[in-house]
């Protein structure tokens, strides 16, 4: 009765809060903006290369960022790469929080056999290490960006399915949840009505983190020559040419990495964000 | 300094800029025991965390609070634990949430008596049990060694009061403590909490929402309104012929078997309105917009006066309740 | 008393399997409710008391059709929910209609209290004026129309629990059930919310049934109780009669938990 209601919400920190936000906000949105110039505009050629302009420094007029061993233009490389990783990313958060969700909702609100099955298999898919399930379908079906998404989603999607059918048994037990069943509402109607726009938050929030999480692994596939090759160029493709310069050319190595923590950084900070600004119960407070 | 088992004196509760608790004072002698009442709102968890050293991140707590020769409001987060179970303890209205979930309840018990008294493993460990058999559990020997979860509320509740009661400490803080109970095993817990304190000589401030537990287990009783206490005084007293609108209110708010018409036309009184959130109090007197009597004087913060009994009101009402309109 | 009941249970009992000892063997079973007869009439305010695990839930359950007993019958209007079609099976949900204990739970967070009332007349498939309906019930539990645009978060738990009582009340319901309406409610309030049910049983001639740990709530509210221990009803009567002479024991423990401030300032209450 008295208990939390009588505590007033501790002065919220509230410019935390928005330097997270902001921060996240920021370097997310010029990601986004990056790659979308790269569509219409690319300073170089990416994959052309030029044995008289090898490894050109940092700052050369014509090649901002220098050009790697074969004199290929770093800064369309790097342009080229956000593409990659928001296509990867974008398409491996998507397609597991989707399948994700409606396997989640599923186990969530069916009897207790559906939810053990669903559960289960969860498990077993996370018990088998994603670099395998990776190995195994380039081998099967070539390497590439496609591939990646598949490998990425078969990674994902148990996590998924856990977080949302947490989420949404939290919302099934609560008691307008049961009211809507005694006016008779059906299954779908309470998962798509009721559960959803509670669980909203969540879902957002878990997208951006694995939006990030996916461009990370992205990365090391690609690193391990079983993600993206050329012509498409990712950073962690990237990366794993410029490791042969490693001593001859570090600054190779540095960008693709710079890019790389700077974007996780971004979505990781906006899905801290968002985390503090959805949670219902802070939302519910703040009033 | 004080002579009382706790003396709080002018205690003030800032969340951000809002005054939750707004000058609060009041004392409990040795072996004592008193009621603090209100809804939710008015203030009465947070004077309670004060009182414990548990306020969450971000409010402060000014005053004092005076305790067995310190005030409890400038010792240090470790000087404060050393004392929390030895001179004073709490018992939380939720057991489970308040014992360990994997450590046997016996175990848990035993390492307060240890750190407080320095006894052994083996004599901490008989001393829990006999607190057991004293708490009525059956088969204390085996219970001891059960998990939190294992046990019902009520059995869980009993242990918390005999951890809270081991190392006999000067004051017990009881935060609704039979709230999440079966209304048949509350009385038996408020039974055995009231035998356990008083044979120790402990005092008791129990908080609750809960007029009948306080009328049954207490001496005196504070009723708080909006972060002020409206009225003070000995429990009878207060009860039988309340001064402040608001402890009327609420007395006549109970659904007192005693006062049903069998023919079902009785209605209850009830306050209109509603508690106000802390950010919208309103001038003067909180309780104001709900109450029959307010007029313009009220928009003055009305004082706590009186003798043994104070009530913080205007236009005090009297005579004995049941008589209002 | 002597009218026709609206709802009622008769004969009714309810099994749960328990887990499996061993892997052979009969699978135990738990019987929640055992062999009980309940009914409410219109105009009538039924109470129904026990202690957690009693087996008030699983009669609620029944009550409102979220679960089949293993024997015996629900009634509505006189035929059985389980066996009279779709139609019967439809007025009944219409016609039964419940509040729950947990007002801030009770409405949806994200949903504004006016679209959480229409809910009940959409799903139901209620045609007519819905608005005037709605101005109609937010002035049977005293609420104003300001209250529509809002969401829960900004009310009150009384106010919650107001709300909770008229979606309940739009479809016209002939049986209201309050499972704990006011144990999660501040005391001043309670009064308001237990006012407020008892000049809905009168005024609109709806039967209510009253779930509560507390006999005296009952008492206030209700002119005929049951009292319920371990799946049975153990005792009936008018409440202030169960009250003044308790004649099963499992009454006789409920009577004597009620703590009243004068038996407290007595020094009665503990002993």
């Amino acid at each position: 009765m008295t208990e939390a209601a009588d505590i007033p919400a501790a002065p919220r920190r509230r410019r935390k809060l928005n330097v997270s936000l902001a921060i996240g906000l920021v370097l997310t949105l010029s990601f986004l903006g990056i790659a979308f110039v790269s569509l219409f505009h690319l300073p170089g050629d990416p994959n052309m290369p030029d044995v008289r302009n090898r490894l050109l420094p940092f700052g050369t007029p014509g090649h901002l960022f220098g050009t790697d061993v074969l004199g290929r233009d770093i800064l369309s490389q790097l342009m080229m790469g956000a593409r990659t990783s928001i296509m990867v990313g974008v398409g491996g958060a998507s397609l597991s929080l989707l399948l994700g969700s409606v396997l989640g909702l599923w186990a969530a609100s069916a009897g207790r056999v559906t939810d053990e099955t669903i559960m289960r298999t969860a498990d077993i898919l996370l018990s088998i290490p994603g670099i395998v399930t990776a190995l195994v379908l380039a081998a099967t079906f070539g390497s590439g960006a496609g591939t990646t998404i598949v490998a990425l989603t078969a990674f994902f999607t148990p996590s998924f399915v856990r977080v949302i059918r947490s989420a949404a048994i939290s919302v099934l037990v609560e008691d307008f949840v049961t009211a809507a069943r005694l006016y008779g509402r059906g299954r779908l109607f309470i998962l798509a009505r009721h559960v959803l726009p509670n669980i909203a938050g969540v879902m957002i929030v878990q997208f951006t983190l694995y939006f990030a999480a996916a461009i990370l692994v992205e990365a090391g596939l690609s690193y391990l020559g079983v993600g993206v090759n050329r012509p498409s160029i990712s950073w962690g493709l990237m990366l794993s040419e410029a490791q042969q310069q490693v001593g001859v050319s570090s600054p190779l190595a540095m960008w693709p990495g710079l890019a790389i923590v700077l974007v996780v950084l971004g979505l990781n900070l906006l899905g801290d964000g968002l985390r503090d600004v959805m949670d219902p119960k802070l939302a519910r407070r703040g009033a | 300094m004080s002579e009382q088992a706790i003396d709080v004196r002018d205690l003030v509760v800032r969340a951000g800029g809002l005054r939750a608790v707004r000058g609060v004072s009041f004392a409990i002698p040795p072996g004592g025991r008193m009621g603090l009442v209100g809804e939710s709102g008015s203030g009465k968890t947070l004077t309670a965390l004060s009182l414990m050293g548990l306020l969450p991140a971000g409010l402060g707590a000014t005053g004092r609070i005076l305790h067995d020769g310190a005030d409890l409001l400038t010792l240090s987060d470790r000087r404060f634990s050393n004392r929390r179970g030895r001179t004073l303890s709490m018992i939380f209205q939720d057991p489970l949430s308040a014992l360990n979930p994997v450590q046997r309840v016996g175990e848990q018990i035993a390492s307060v008596i240890r750190r407080h008294t320095g006894a052994g493993r083996q004599a901490a460990m008989a001393q829990v049990v006999d607190l057991a058999a004293q708490m009525k559990l059956p088969r204390p020997e085996e219970i001891v060694r059960a998990y939190p979860h294992q046990l019902s509320g009520g059995q869980q509740q009993r242990l918390m009061i005999a951890m809270a009661l081991s190392c006999y400490p000067q004051l017990i803080i009881a935060d609704e403590p039979t709230t999440a109970l079966d209304v048949t095993v509350q009385r038996e817990v408020l039974r055995l909490l009231s035998a356990a304190v008083d044979e120790r000589g402990s005092a008791l401030l129990m908080i609750t929402h809960d007029l009948p537990v306080v009328a049954a287990m207490c001496e005196t009783v504070a009723v708080m309104y909006g972060g002020t206490i409206v009225e003070i005084g000995p429990v009878a007293e207060v009860f039988r012929d309340p001064r402040h609108p608001y402890t009327r209110g609420l007395l006549d708010s109970q659904p007192d078997i005693d006062r049903i018409a069998p023919d079902g036309s009785s209605r209850l009184e009830s306050i209109p309105g509603m508690v106000p959130p802390l950010h919208a109090l309103p001038k003067g007197c909180a309780f104001r917009p709900r109450c029959a009597f307010a007029t313009e004087l009220c928009e003055r913060m009305p004082p706590l006066e009186g003798g043994a009994r104070k009530a913080a009101c205007w236009h005090p009402v009297s005579g004995p309740r049941g008589a209002a309109p | 008393m002597s009218e026709q009941p609206i709802l009622e249970l008769r004969g009714v009992t309810q099994e749960y399997p328990l887990p499996r000892r061993g892997l052979l063997g009969a699978r135990p079973m738990l019987k929640a409710v055992d062999d009980v007869d309940f009914a409410v009439a219109a105009g009538q305010a039924v109470g129904l008391v026990g202690e957690s695990g009693a087996g008030k839930t699983t009669l609620t359950r029944m009550l409102t059709g979220v679960e089949q007993p293993t024997s015996g019958d629900v009634l509505f209007e006189g035929r059985n929910i389980w066996t009279s079609g779709q139609d019967h099976w439809l007025n009944f949900r219409r016609s039964v209609q419940v509040v729950l204990q947990n007002p801030r739970s009770s409405l949806d967070p994200r949903m504004r209290v006016g679209h959480s009332l229409l809910e009940p007349l959409r799903s139901l498939g209620i045609e007519g004026d819905h608005r005037a309906r709605v101005a109609e019930v937010l002035g049977q539990v005293g609420l104003d129309a300001a209250a529509l645009d809002k969401f829960p978060h900004q009310f009150s738990g009384g106010q919650l629990q107001r709300i909770a009582i008229a979606r309940g009340l739009m479809p016209r319901p002939r049986v209201l059930i309050a499972d704990e309406p006011v144990s999660a409610l501040d005391v001043s309030i309670q009064a308001q919310v237990l006012n407020l049910l008892k000049s809905l049983v009168t005024d609109l001639g709806l039967g209510l049934i009253l779930i509560a740990h507390d006999l005296s709530v009952v008492a206030y509210t209700t002119s005929a109780a049951a009292v319920m221990s371990g799946g049975r009803v153990v005792e009936r009567g008018p409440p202030l009669e169960l009250f003044r002479a308790p004649q099963a024991p499992e009454t006789r423990a409920l009577v004597d938990a009620v703590l009243t401030v004068e038996r407290g300032l007595a020094g009665k209450a503990l002993e």
